[in-house]
């Protein structure tokens, strides 16, 4: 089970389906979900590297198109991994399955990228199954579709 | 894992079976039952489960809301894209009204010219016509007066009578010379007051 978790999306409708499928499947305990990148930038400007270990997610996910925020996920995640400290399992969670989009969070450190849909169950399953390995570092870039 | 005390447990239990009222959300899971507590274990599974289902609910309840957020939002666009249709075709019809006003105005100027065109050609006609009159009403009263003229001189050369042909010539030439300068008049009138108009 992932201690914690950090959802970074703009819309409400959606932290509700991934709260539920999260607890569901039994994926975390600890849900922290976020309307903007300019707020989770916030949050880590205050995580790292001060106190990096007590607060900050272990997982975070990012929308691709954050609507109301100053910039979109994929430069939330490079902040995170190049200003911040690279201290968690980060990835993107959008509907779009742009290959651009997806090779730009790639080079941005992302770890994984998960398609939404009405279904997004199986693939949170996938996920949960392969976490341990994003964990480590030891498992490659995956598209959950 | 908390593991909760027997006083805990037997509220909790009490009031599960007095209230209907059970824990619920992730906090239930970090709870555990003592060791061989078979109803407390038996209490947890039925709150996970209860948990479990209101969650399911929950989901799919949101699930089908945020399909028709999906479909309104998608109508939403459609409507905006019809909109900016209308507003063009819109456009488009006051375009091609001021187009058909700026037609009219000038179908109407060429009307007003060919109107006068027409007028100017009618009074042309018309002079050509009192002209012609004119030249005719003179020709006759310079035919009768010269014929009477000479009626009137052969008459006095052969010396019959010119009594008669006398004031007959005399009369004739007062009509004549009167008729002639009220055809004059008229005609000065005539022509004096359409150029006033």
């Amino acid at each position: 089970m992932i201690n914690s978790i950090l959802l970074v999306d703009d819309e409400d409708l959606f932290h509700l389906v991934f709260e539920d499928a999260c607890s569901i499947l039994d994926i975390t305990l600890s849900l922290e979900a976020l309307n903007s990148s300019d707020e989770a930038d916030e949050k880590f400007k205050q995580w790292f590297p001060e106190n990096p270990a007590d607060e900050r997610p272990e997982c975070v996910f990012v929308d691709l198109n954050i609507i109301g925020s100053s910039y979109d996920g994929i430069e939330l995640i490079r902040k995170i991994n190049f200003e911040y400290g690279n201290g968690c399992v980060i990835g993107i969670i959008s509907s779009s399955d742009d290959n651009q989009e997806i090779e730009k969070a790639k080079s941005a450190g992302a770890q994984f990228w998960i398609i939404k849909s009405d279904d997004i169950e199986p693939r949170l399953e996938e996920f949960r199954k392969d976490y341990e390995g994003y964990l480590n570092r030891t498992a490659p870039f995956k598209i959950y579709k | 894992m908390i593991e909760v005390t027997k006083h805990t447990r037997d509220i909790l239990l009490g009031v599960a079976k007095k209230r209907k009222v059970y824990v619920e959300g992730n906090f239930l899971k970090l709870l555990k039952a003592p060791d061989g507590d078979t109803e407390f274990e038996e209490y947890l599974r039925l709150c996970k489960e209860k948990d479990s289902t209101a969650r399911r609910k929950r989901l799919q309840v949101t699930k089908q809301v945020q399909q028709q957020n999906k479909e309104l939002v998608d109508k939403q666009k459609e409507t905006d894209e019809l909109m900016i249709e209308l507003q063009q075709a819109l456009e488009s019809a006051k375009e091609s009204e001021e187009e058909a006003n700026q037609l009219r105005q000038e179908a109407e100027k060429g009307m007003g010219k060919a109107l006068e065109d027409l007028e100017l050609m009618q009074k042309k006609t018309q002079f050509e016509l009192i002209s012609t009159i004119v030249k005719v009403a003179l020709y006759v009263i310079i035919g009768v007066g010269v014929l009477t003229t000479a009626m009137y001189g052969l008459a006095l050369i052969s010396g019959t009578d010119t009594q008669i042909i006398g004031s007959t010539w005399s009369n004739m030439f007062g009509i004549l010379l009167t008729n002639a300068f009220s055809i004059v008049g008229t005609i000065m009138g005539v022509k004096y007051a359409t150029e006033k108009e």
